[in-house]
C-alpha cells in the first residue's frame, strides 16, 4: 500500500457554494488507478464525492475526468500523487459528474432499410475503426469548433461517416453532416489526441465526410476556389511579390563544415506569402552548419485540399513531390509549416525522412544566440504539436533566447480551412487566442507555422514571429555586441 | 409524494443492458414504455462489456439440434430443456436483427459473418466484433432504442417492485437526487443482469450487484439455481485494485494456451481431449487447483499465452485485451498474461417459462436475473444470445399484456419512506458492509464449497443483513439500497449452496461424496422464495 494525495473538485449546484478543490489522502495498492483512489476517498473518508463509473475496464466511457488538466479515462490512467482532479469540461451535474446525455442524444442512430442488404467484408472494414468510440465525450469536452460555433462536435461526426459507409443504412447523410457543421471542424485533432481508443475523427471522418460532400457539390465555394488556383499554378496563394523560390539559389551551403544536408519543403505559405520568414530561416540553418537543398519544382503539399475533402488532384501533387526530392537523392526533407509537414508524415508514403525545422535544429545543435530582452508566449501550431507530436523542441530552441511563458495550447482557429470558409468561426477562435495571449503580459508571441502566424497577428496588438526569425534575432545582437558587421546575402550559389 | 413523482406506463423494463434494450424496442410496439436504470442506458450492465461473442446457429454443416446438446451437456443437464430450445432456435434470428440494424460483426473473406471456436462446443459457432462483441452489440441496439418511442428514465435506482396482491405493478424508484418515484405497468420486466460485485474478486460492472434478483425475491418472486455461479477461468490478478476485470474467453479461442510457474500446460491433467477449450466450469477448477497447489505466478495467477500467436492475429482479433494489458505494462504479443478465477456469472435466477413469464403474476424476466437456459454452466457466447432471445421474447408477452387499472398500495410507499429515513438516521458505512460481505462470499462460497464454511458464510450474510446502513445524504440512499440488494443475493446463492448435496457444473461440493454423474443426477433444480425453499427431484417432482 502507498498513500497518495489528491486534489478534488468539488461542486453542488443545488448548494449554491461556489466549486473548490479539496485535497484527500487516501491508502492503494500498487498499480492503482485513478478510480480505485476515487474508491478509496469515497468509501473511506467522505461518501457524498459523487463521480461516474461501471464497467472499471475502460469499455463502458462513464468515468471520464480531466486528470492534471487532460481527459482520461479514470479506471484505466495509472494514479500519481499529487494529481489534479477535475470533471471533463462539460455542464457539472455534481462534483466530476457531468451531464453527458445532451451530446449522446445527438449521436444519429441507423435507419435500417425496409430489406436487409448485408454489407461484405470490405464495407466492415472500412466501418470498424469507426467503431470503438465508447461514448466518453473526451473528444466533445476539447473541441475548440463548438465553442464558438453549432458544431455537432466530433463523435457525432465519426457517426455520421460510419452511417455514409454502411449500404444497410436508409438516410442521406451528407446532407445531414452540412447542417450539423462538417466545415466547422479546424482539423485541429484535440478530439483525436484525447481519444482513449485513438480514434482517428479529424483523418477517418471528417476529412472523408468533407470528400463525399465534394463529389456532390457541396464544397464552399472559397474551397473551391483553392482547389482551382492549386490545379492551374501549383500553389495555393497567388503570388503577389517575389516568392522565397526566386530569392535563393539551389543549394545555401553553411557557414564553417556541413553538420548535415537537407531539403527544403517550403510550402506555400512561406514562399509567397511569408518569404521573409522563411529567409530567416535559411539564415539560421546557415549559421548552424546545415546545408539546405532547394528543389525549385516543388509544389503545394496538398494539404489545403486535402483538410477540405477535394482529393482528385491530391495524388498528382504528391508524386510531383516526391519525385523532386528522390531525383536529388536526398534522405532527409526539412519542412517549416507546420501544416506541410503533417502532411508529409501523415497523408504522404515518402521515400524520405521528413523533419521539422525544430527537429533539424534541436537535432545537430545550435550556437547559442545572445539572449533578447524580451519576454516570449509560445503558440503550439495544431499540426505540430498534434499532427506530429512536436512540444519540446520549439521551446528548447525559444528558451535560449528569451525568456518563455507558457499559455494553455489551444487551436487558433486557422486551420482546416476554417479561415477562408468560416471566417467568423476563425474570427471567435482567434479572438480567444488573442485573450489568452493577452494574460500572459508577454511582448512577443512565437509561432511555427504560417497559418497560425498569420491569423494570430490580427487578433493581439502584440508582434507575432517565426522561431527562426527569433533566434536570427538573436545571432543579429550577438553580433553587433561582437562588433561583427552583418551578413547581407542568403543567395546560394 | 408528488404528483409528478408517479409515472404509468404500459410495460415498465428495469435495466439498460443487452435483455432489457432489447425488451423495451420490442414492447414498445405494443404501448408506452418506459425503460429505467440506475445507469446511463447502454453503459451499464455487463453486456458492454462482454468481449468474446454470441452464439448462433449459421452454417449447413452446424445445427441447432447440436448447439442444444452442447448447451445441455455444458450445463450439466440442469437446465430447462424448453428454454435451451427457445435460444438455440431463436439465437440466429435475433442475431439477423442486429445486423439489419447495423451491427458491424466481423466478417470472414466470402462476405459471411465469421465464427470462433468457443470452450464446451463442437462447432464454432460464435460470432464476434473482435473482443468488443457486447459493445458492438449495445451501441447497434442503443441506436435502435433511440429510435423507438421508449421513455429513458437514467440513473435512477429500482429500489423495490410495487404490489397489489400477487400482482407486480410497476416499481418504486430513487431519482438522481434520492427522491422516492412510483413507476406503475401492466407489465413490468426484470432486466437488472447479474450480481457477482457480491464477490470480492469479480468480472462485474459496478452495476452488477444482484439487484433483480433480490428485489424479485422480496416480491414473493421464485429464483432457482442461485448456487450456480460461474468463475470465469481467466480474471486479471494486477493491478490488485483491478483484478478479477475479465481476461476474454476468445484468448483461448484464438489458441491461447494455459501454463503453470514450472511451464507445464497443466490442462493435460484435466481435459486433455479439450484441453484450455474446455468448458468454464473445469477450466477455473484446474486453474485453483494449480494456484492451491503452489504452482502458480508471482500475482497469484496462471500464465495465459498467446506470444506463438500471429501478432497481427493479437491485434485485430484481440484489440482490446492488447490495449488493456499494455495500460497495465504488459504486451500480450511478447509477454503471457496472468490470470486466475473471478465470479462472472449466475446461472440461477427467477423461475421463467420460455414467455419469459415469473412465478407473479404481471412480472417478466429475461437475460442473467432469469434462471434455467444455461443450467449448472454457462457455454461461452450464450450469455450475448440469451439476451437477445429472451429479451425480444419478454418484451412482447409483456406489452401483449391487458391494460389494467393499477393501484399503489400505499402502506408499501409508507414503508419504504420510513426505510428511507432509517439509512438517513444509520450508523454503518454502506462501503464497510459491501466489503465484508464480498470476503465473506469469496472465502466462503467460491469455486471449492463445502458445509461448514457455507453455514459460517451464511451467519456472516446475516448479521451484515442487520447492519445499520447510514446514508450521509439523500444522494446516497441509493449505495445502501444496492448494498441491500447484495445482502440478499449472497444470501440467496449461500442458501441454495447448502440446498444442493451434489457437485454438478460449476456447484463443487467437496464434503459429498456422490455415486452418480450429472447426467443421472437424482436432483433438478433448487428452488427458494419467501414461502419455501428445498431440491427438486430429477423427474420434476419436489
Amino acid at each position: 500500500m502507498r498513500a497518495i494525495t489528491f486534489n478534488v473538485f468539488r461542486f453542488d449546484p443545488a448548494s449554491g457554494a461556489p466549486s473548490r478543490l479539496v485535497p484527500y489522502t487516501v491508502n492503494v495498492n500498487e498499480g492503482a488507478r485513478v478510480l480505485h483512489v476515487l474508491h478509496a476517498i469515497h468509501d473511506e473518508l467522505d461518501p457524498t464525492l459523487s463521480y461516474r463509473y461501471c464497467c472499471g475496464s475502460g469499455q463502458c466511457g462513464s468515468c471520464a475526468v480531466r486528470v492534471n488538466g487532460e481527459p482520461a479515462l479514470a479506471c484505466m490512467e495509472e494514479a500519481q500523487d499529487g494529481m489534479t482532479i477535475l470533471p471533463l469540461n462539460l455542464p457539472v451535474k455534481k462534483d466530476l459528474v457531468v451531464d453527458l446525455l445532451p451530446k449522446l442524444e445527438q449521436i444519429a442512430s441507423l435507419q435500417p432499410k425496409e430489406a436487409l442488404v448485408m454489407p461484405t467484408k470490405a464495407d466492415i472494414d472500412a466501418i470498424k475503426p469507426l467503431r470503438d468510440c465508447i461514448e466518453c465525450l473526451s473528444c466533445v469536452s476539447v473541441c475548440p469548433a463548438m465553442d464558438v460555433t453549432k458544431f455537432i462536435g466530433p463523435t457525432a461526426m465519426r457517426q455520421e461517416q460510419r452511417l455514409a459507409l454502411d449500404p444497410r443504412n436508409a438516410s442521406d447523410r451528407i446532407p445531414v453532416a452540412i447542417e450539423e457543421g462538417l466545415f466547422f471542424c479546424t482539423t485541429c485533432q484535440a478530439c483525436l489526441k484525447v481519444c482513449p481508443k485513438k480514434i482517428e475523427t479529424p483523418g477517418k471522418a471528417i476529412e472523408k465526410l468533407r470528400s463525399l460532400a465534394n463529389q456532390r457539390g457541396f464544397t464552399l465555394p472559397r474551397h473551391q476556389e483553392v482547389a482551382t488556383l492549386v490545379r492551374e499554378t501549383g500553389r495555393s496563394v497567388p503570388r503577389s511579390e517575389p516568392t522565397f523560390l526566386e530569392q535563393v539559389g539551389d543549394v545555401v551551403e553553411p557557414i564553417g563544415t556541413p553538420k548535415a544536408t537537407v531539403g527544403f519543403f517550403v510550402g506555400c505559405m512561406y514562399n509567397m506569402r511569408l518569404p521573409k520568414t522563411a529567409l530567416d530561416a535559411i539564415e539560421v540553418l546557415k549559421r548552424n552548419g546545415i546545408r539546405v537543398i532547394i528543389p525549385k519544382e516543388q509544389v503545394c503539399c496538398g494539404s489545403p485540399l486535402i483538410r477540405t475533402g477535394q482529393l482528385s488532384f491530391v495524388d498528382t501533387l504528391k508524386k510531383r513531390n516526391i519525385d523532386t526530392f528522390r531525383f536529388r537523392k536526398i534522405d532527409t526533407v526539412m519542412t517549416m509549416c507546420a501544416g506541410c509537414g503533417s502532411t508529409l508524415k501523415n497523408d504522404y508514403k515518402t521515400p524520405f525522412a521528413v523533419m521539422d525545422i525544430s527537429e533539424v535544429l534541436t537535432k545537430y545543435g545550435i550556437e547559442p544566440p545572445a539572449r533578447l530582452p524580451v519576454t516570449a508566449t509560445y503558440h503550439d501550431p495544431c499540426h505540430l504539436m498534434r499532427g506530429q507530436g512536436i512540444k519540446d523542441q520549439p521551446r528548447e530552441l525559444i528558451r535560449q533566447v528569451v525568456d518563455l511563458v507558457e499559455m494553455p495550447s489551444i487551436c487558433c482557429g486557422s486551420g482546416g480551412g476554417v479561415r477562408s470558409g468560416n471566417p467568423d468561426e476563425a474570427a471567435a477562435l482567434g479572438a480567444r487566442r488573442g485573450a489568452e495571449i493577452k494574460k500572459t503580459n508577454a511582448d512577443v508571441v512565437i509561432s511555427s507555422c504560417p497559418f497560425c502566424e498569420f491569423h494570430i497577428a490580427g487578433h493581439t496588438e502584440k508582434p507575432v514571429k517565426n522561431i527562426t526569425t527569433v533566434l536570427l534575432e538573436g545571432y543579429k545582437e550577438k553580433d553587433r555586441k561582437a562588433g561583427v558587421e552583418p551578413e547581407r546575402s542568403v543567395k546560394g550559389k | 409524494m408528488h404528483a409528478a413523482d408517479a409515472q404509468d406506463c404500459h410495460v415498465l423494463v428495469i435495466g439498460s443492458g443487452g435483455a432489457g434494450v432489447r425488451a423495451a424496442i420490442e414492447a414498445a410496439a405494443y404501448g408506452e414504455t418506459i425503460l429505467v436504470t440506475k445507469t446511463i442506458a447502454g453503459k451499464g450492465g455487463c453486456t458492454p462489456m462482454a468481449e468474446g461473442g454470441y452464439n448462433a446457429v449459421l452454417r449447413e454443416a452446424d445445427s441447432c439440434g447440436i448447439h442444444f446438446e452442447d448447451t445441455m451437456k455444458g450445463g450439466a443437464w440442469l437446465n430447462d430443456p424448453a428454454l435451451v430450445q427457445a435460444l438455440v432456435t431463436e439465437a440466429p434470428k435475433r442475431i439477423d436483427d442486429l445486423i439489419h440494424w447495423g451491427a458491424v460483426f466481423d466478417f470472414t473473406d466470402t462476405d459471411e459473418v465469421a465464427q470462433r471456436p468457443f470452450g464446451g462446443q463442437r462447432f464454432p459457432r460464435t460470432c464476434y466484433a473482435g473482443d468488443r462483441t457486447g459493445h458492438e452489440m449495445m451501441t447497434t441496439l442503443m441506436e435502435q432504442l433511440d429510435s423507438a418511442e421508449v421513455t429513458k428514465l437514467q440513473e435512477v435506482t429500482v429500489i423495490d417492485l410495487l404490489k397489489d396482491g400477487d400482482h407486480v405493478n410497476g416499481a418504486l424508484v430513487l431519482d438522481e437526487r434520492g427522491h422516492l418515484v412510483t413507476l406503475t405497468a401492466d407489465s413490468t420486466i426484470l432486466a437488472t443482469g447479474g450480481g457477482t460485485r457480491v464477490y470480492d474478486i469479480s468480472t462485474n460492472s459496478s452495476s452488477g450487484t444482484g439487484d433483480g434478483y433480490a428485489i424479485g425475491f422480496r416480491a414473493g418472486a421464485e429464483l432457482i439455481d442461485m448456487e450456480m455461479v460461474q468463475f470465469h477461468p481467466t480474471g486479471a490478478v494486477y493491478p490488485y485494485d483491478a483484478r478479477g476485470r475479465l481476461v476474454t474467453e476468445a484468448v483461448r479461442g484464438e489458441g491461447g494456451i494455459l501454463k503453470n510457474n514450472l511451464g507445464e500446460r497443466f490442462m493435460t491433467q484435466y481435459d486433455p481431449e479439450r484441453m484450455e477449450l474446455s468448458t468454464r466450469d473445469v477450466v477455473a477448477r484446474a486453474i485453483a487447483t494449480e494456484i492451491a497447489q503452489g504452482r502458480g505466478t508471482p500475482h497469484g495467477g496462471v500464465w495465459l499465452d498467446v506470444t506463438h500467436l500471429p501478432r497481427a492475429q493479437i491485434e485485430s482479433r484481440l484489440p482490446v485485451m492488447l490495449e488493456q494489458f499494455l495500460k497495465f505494462g504488459v504486451d500480450i504479443r511478447e509477454q503471457p498474461m496472468e490470470v486466475a478465477p473471478t465470479a462472472h456469472h449466475i446461472m440461477g435466477g427467477l423461475r421463467i417459462t420460455t414467455e419469459c413469464r415469473t412465478t407473479l403474476p404481471s412480472l417478466f424476466a429475461c437475460g442473467e436475473v432469469s434462471g434455467g437456459v444455461h443450467g449448472a454452466n454457462r457455454l461461452g457466447g450464450n450469455a450475448l444470445a440469451e439476451t437477445q432471445v429472451f429479451g425480444k421474447r419478454a418484451g412482447e408477452f409483456a406489452g401483449n399484456a391487458k391494460k389494467r387499472t393499477k393501484k399503489v398500495d400505499a402502506a408499501q410507499v409508507n414503508d419504504h419512506q420510513q426505510l428511507l429515513r432509517r439509512y438517513l438516521a444509520g450508523s454503518e458505512s454502506p462501503a464497510q458492509v459491501r466489503k465484508s460481505l464480498q470476503l465473506a462470499m469469496w472465502q466462503g462460497v467460491n469455486i471449492f464449497r463445502k458445509d461448514s464454511e457455507l453455514r459460517h458464510a451464511r451467519t456472516i450474510i446475516e448479521q451484515l443483513s442487520q447492519a445499520s446502513l447510514r446514508a450521509q445524504t439523500a444522494q446516497n440512499l441509493a449505495e445502501c439500497c444496492i448494498v441491500r440488494n447484495m445482502c440478499d443475493t449472497a444470501s440467496l446463492i449461500c442458501r441454495s449452496a447448502l440446498l444442493r448435496l451434489e457437485s454438478r457444473g460449476a456447484h463443487m461440493r467437496v464434503d459429498v461424496q456422490q455415486k452418480w454423474d450429472a447426467q443421472h443426477s437424482p436432483f433438478s433444480h433448487t428452488y427458494i422464495s419467501r414461502k419455501r425453499e428445498g431440491i427438486e427431484s430429477a423427474g420434476g417432482s419436489i
